[in-house]
């Protein structure tokens, strides 16, 4: 039987997915922004304030495609090459500690 | 929260003795941003909780603004305005600032002291303002080594009305003790765009001054009431007492912002 512990964890994951704009304790964070020039730049974190250094990131295409993968640098950094049309970032932090973001909101 | 310093609020609350207080703002309307952005910042020398009379701004002496623990002068940015009061107009100051990544960004501003007539001292108030971009933060807790500053224990930008909010008065990096602490909000509207106070009043304006005393190890803790803009003056706390031969006030401001949790 699923210890009392591990079912609050997994709902507070739950209600963290649920609430992506809002931040609670160790809510990961993340934004992108068109650099000019070709790339886009993102950055990561945690509303604690923690470091995202070595989160997974990828991009998809608009048909769910992974078009490229990478792990957040020591500044909590990933830049990358803009894809030609649409595309979605995912900041991947673990289960129930994603952040996806259109390419609609990527902007200069 | 310690009896202590609820009970030493409440008494200085009640014992509050001179009207109301000069107030240094820096002020923007939007502290907490989802997306990048153009800061407009107005920098006006009022009386915001009585909205009573506007003094002149002298050329400030520095305007900065911290990020992740790095200052950028933006002194250059800044604008000579005309400010219209309630019941006077004033010499103010504005400027733009771009903010892109996230984080805590703190605007400090350290301005040419005022000669208060009616005193016959001069008046300084370092003071900071906070804006937070993509709910990262990144240094609001941090002293950024000023002369005198109020050290929030509390996120500036986000307080809610009916909680309270902690600070921790600084002298030269030090906690300054039985300092006394003046606080007010802005009780008006602010139009951005034509540079004015709104003449009407939002909210009531207390009898008295509202007053907090530092504890000893600098603390002070105030219940917010009411939501809004909420500014805190701890006076005379900067090492610096006299300019140009005449008794100087050195004081701590920071702004806060208040919102109702709804």
């Amino acid at each position: 039987m699923m210890p009392t512990r591990l079912y609050l964890s997994l709902g507070l994951a739950l209600g963290f997915a649920l609430a992506s704009t809002t931040s609670f304790a160790h809510t990961p964070l993340c934004s992108c922004y068109d650099m000019g020039g070709g790339t886009v730049l993102c950055e990561g974190g945690f509303s604690d304030g923690s470091s995202a250094a070595g989160v997974d990131i990828r991009v998809v295409d608009g048909n769910d495609n992974v078009v490229l993968e990478g792990v957040m640098s020591e500044f909590s950094e990933f830049e990358f090459d803009k894809p030609q049309g649409d595309y979605m970032v995912v900041f991947d932090a673990g289960p129930g500690h994603a952040v996806e973001i259109d390419s609609d909101d990527i902007v200069e | 929260m310690k009896k202590t310093i609820l009970v030493s609020a409440l008494a200085a609350l009640s014992a509050a003795g001179a009207a109301h207080a000069h107030f240094q703002l820096v002020y923007t309307p939007d502290v907490m941003l989802e997306k990048p952005a153009d800061l407009d910042l107005k920098l006006v020398f009022g009386h915001p909780m009585e909205n009573g009379h506007t003094m002149d701004m002298g050329q400030p002496k520095e305007f900065f603004v911290t990020f992740k623990g790095r200052k950028t002068d933006i002194t250059n940015e800044l604008k000579p305005i005309t400010w219209q009061g309630a019941h006077s107009e004033a010499m103010a100051y504005e400027a733009s600032y771009k903010v892109r990544r996230n984080g805590d960004y703190i605007f400090t501003l350290i301005p040419e002291p005022y000669m208060e007539g009616s005193e016959d001292i001069y008046i300084q108030q370092i003071t900071k303002s906070y804006i937070n971009k993509g709910a990262m933060p990144t240094g609001w807790n941090e002293p950024l080594g000023l002369p005198t500053e109020i050290l929030p224990l509390n996120k500036p930008y986000q307080v809610f009305a009916g909680s309270t909010f902690t600070g921790q008065l600084l002298s030269e990096g030090k906690p300054a003790a039985g300092v006394e602490c003046e606080i007010e909000y802005i009780n008006t509207d602010i139009d951005m765009d034509g540079n004015a106070f709104d003449e009407n009043n939002k909210g009531p304006v207390p009898d008295t001054a509202i007053v907090a005393m530092t504890d000893d190890n600098g603390m002070f803790t105030f219940g917010i009431p009411r939501p809004g803009v909420w500014g805190f003056a701890c006076l005379g706390s900067g090492p610096e007492k006299e300019y140009q031969g005449k008794e100087l006030s050195q004081d701590a401001v920071i702004w806060i912002n208040a919102t109702a949790l709804q």
